[in-house]
């Protein structure tokens, strides 16, 4: 049964590892030039102590070190788009035709008579393909993770939604997933297109609402209340505002992932506006706001503003949690193909 | 054990249509059984019961003495092949024989490779490559090397041409003698189960018509010239099939399970083909499709 799954299988299986091979070579030629700037750039700093440091030559480093940046960040985007593209594309090209194709076909019938039962037919070559969907997803991510840690040690941010989803294991659990949700379409579709399709747009819509909607709330996240006046202000990074509300910039704890920093409020939980003070805010554009002198007028007003984030001590619970949930989520779509097999008969 | 297969009030009920109704059968061992009936009348869906594909709404049925349930030592004793003998386009004739090899204990490498051999079969020919009837043999070989008890096959001649068809009924003759197997062939053509059935099933809009073995049923059925006549004024005795009228004389087919009482007329024996076509123009008694032409409509 190994067998014959791998002779159904070997035509996909040959072409992803010949672009798994592509993509290794590709990653390790410009990550191996990446990395050896960035630790010569890196390694010029020790003596000075700091690359953002007030000298000039510690300047020019820290320069050096955002050009590497910005030159590499197209290649990233790229590259990431790639590690969590892979996932719909196993769930497209390796789920949906593993059942659908052969219902539509009919060759189920070949299949289905031969001296092994219908469930181990199926569990075999769930378990061979997903394995297959696994390694595959397991190594991308590792190269990426690989490739992009310098840039990833110069952005200081871990948590953008493609970041996330592209890094470390989660990409492993997508894998699972859309492979099993694949199979599970085209066994319940019994056409390969729709099945592609349906596939498609659920992978879709997953992106979308789990960074928005699930991720933030998969553990308790810490939320802090500033008051507003010129201890505090002077603290912060930045302000904005719009006609109807303004918000600082909060300080948050180095690596945090900022979910939610909603507009300043006062003391009975409203939204106030800029207008509503015309005395602090001066019409200065175009320069930057001096926060403390803001702070220090609307100190008597009793405002405060919140900001809600994960501390970076989150990112590997949370990553082991979504792979976990996502881990469930492709066992349970096996376990229903298993059933429906064994209950449909068709 | 001692039948292929015994359905009792067979039925099989896809939402509000009825597929197959009542089928009440019990074909003995070692038979070669021929299942006849228009496209539609619930050949496939019985074959498909009868191999365990599908599960029956209502009804009992046993194929070699087990229910069908799906289970490999129920899978080893069927062997099966699909209406348009499906194979896998992209695997070559040898890599269907190693994927038979592979998904059977009981398989006879020697047998399929003779097969393929004989019928001129190039292993490395992908069967999406092969001709319609290259592609039915090949069905059929691999149905025959897994060594079943108990062939079904559904319509597996349908899309052939004459020779195709005719080189393909010779095969499975010759290797059903060979192995002692029995044998369920679905078709919508007498003459394909003619020279090969020696029991015949007639279904028509999902209900048994007729079913027996071939040599009695030519025996029970005679066509009846006569003045013309009433069915009534038969003697007691004779199931009337049909009945056929023009102003001075009437043409009865009748069934009789003793011997034929003389009479008044001329009678002789139909051809299995003329006594299906019967059956298949015979109203359908109870329910189900009335499509059919009444019997006697004048031709």
């Amino acid at each position: 049964m190994i067998w014959v799954t791998w002779r159904q299988f070997r035509a996909q299986a040959l072409t992803v590892l010949a672009l798994l091979a592509a993509a290794a070579i590709g990653f390790l030629i410009t990550g191996l030039r990446m990395h050896h700037n960035y630790s010569a750039a890196l390694a010029a700093c020790a003596p000075l102590h700091a690359c953002d440091g007030a000298t000039p030559a510690a300047r020019a480093l820290g320069a050096q070190l955002s050009q590497l940046q910005r030159s590499y960040e197209p290649v990233l985007m790229l590259l990431q788009l790639l590690v969590i593209a892979v996932p719909a594309l196993i769930g497209i090209f390796w789920g949906a035709p593993l059942i659908g194709r052969e219902l539509e076909t009919g060759t189920h019938q070949l299949a289905w008579n031969q001296t092994v039962t219908r469930t181990r037919w199926l569990a075999v070559k769930l378990t061979v393909v997903g394995v297959a969907a696994i390694a595959t997803a397991a190594i991308l991510s590792w190269l990426l993770t690989w490739w992009a840690g310098p840039l990833d040690q110069l952005s200081g941010d871990r948590w953008a939604a493609m970041t996330f989803a592209s890094r470390d294991i989660v990409p492993l659990g997508y894998a699972a997933f859309t492979f099993a949700l694949g199979t599970t379409l085209g066994l319940l579709l019994r056409r390969t297109l729709p099945a592609m399709a349906v596939t498609l747009a659920v992978f879709i819509a997953i992106q979308i609402l789990v960074p928005t909607l699930i991720r933030p709330h998969l553990l308790p996240s810490t939320t802090t209340t500033f008051p507003i006046n010129q201890a505090s202000t002077s603290q912060f990074h930045g302000f904005s505002g719009t006609q109807t509300d303004f918000h600082f910039d909060l300080p948050t704890p180095q690596g945090a992932w900022l979910t939610s920093q909603p507009p300043v409020k006062n003391s009975s939980g409203q939204v106030v506006r800029i207008d509503s003070y015309p005395e602090c805010f001066p019409d200065s554009q175009g320069d930057a706001p001096d926060l403390s002198q803001i702070g220090a007028c609307l100190a008597k007003d009793n405002l405060h503003q919140t900001v809600t984030y994960h501390p970076a001590s989150h990112y590997w619970p949370l990553q082991w949690m979504e792979t976990g949930i996502f881990l469930v989520l492709a066992g349970a779509l096996a376990g229903t193909c298993l059933w429906w097999i064994r209950r449909r008969q068709n | 054990m001692n039948a292929i297969l015994q359905a009792h009030a067979l039925g099989k009920r896809y939402g509000q249509r009825q597929a197959l109704a009542d089928c009440t059968l019990d074909f003995p061992l070692g038979r070669v059984v021929g299942l006849v009936g228009p496209n539609g009348a619930g050949k496939t869906t019985l074959l498909k019961i009868a191999c365990g594909m599908l599960a029956p709404t209502t009804g009992r049925i046993e194929v070699l003495g087990e229910q069908p349930n799906g289970a490999t030592a129920q899978l080893a004793r069927v062997g099966y092949v699909a209406q348009d003998t499906p194979t896998y386009a992209s695997l070559s004739v040898a890599d269907h024989l190693k994927f038979g090899a592979k998904m059977n204990p009981a398989w006879d490498a020697k047998l399929a490779q003779a097969r393929v051999e004989q019928l001129g079969l190039n292993p490395k020919q992908k069967a999406g490559k092969l001709s319609g009837g290259q592609r039915a043999q090949l069905a059929l070989t691999m149905a025959v090397a897994k060594r079943p008890e108990l062939l079904i096959l559904d319509e597996p001649v349908a899309s052939l041409d004459p020779l195709a068809r005719r080189d393909f009924l010779r095969h499975l003759m010759e290797s059903v003698a060979e192995h002692d197997t029995s044998v369920i062939l679905s078709s919508h053509l007498v003459s394909d189960l003619e020279r090969v059935c020696d029991y015949l099933v007639v279904l028509v809009s999902s209900r048994v018509q007729l079913a027996g073995e071939t040599d009695d049923l030519l025996a029970q059925h005679h066509r009846i010239v006569c003045t013309r006549r009433q069915e009534s004024d038969l003697p007691a005795g004779l199931e009337v099939i049909s009945a056929e009228h023009t102003d001075r004389q009437s043409t009865f087919v009748v069934r009789s399970d003793s011997e034929l009482p003389a009479g008044d007329w001329s009678a002789e024996h139909l051809e299995l083909e003329d006594l299906v076509l019967t059956y298949l123009e015979r109203p359908v008694e109870h329910g189900g499709d009335t499509a059919m032409q009444p019997t006697g409509a004048a031709r």
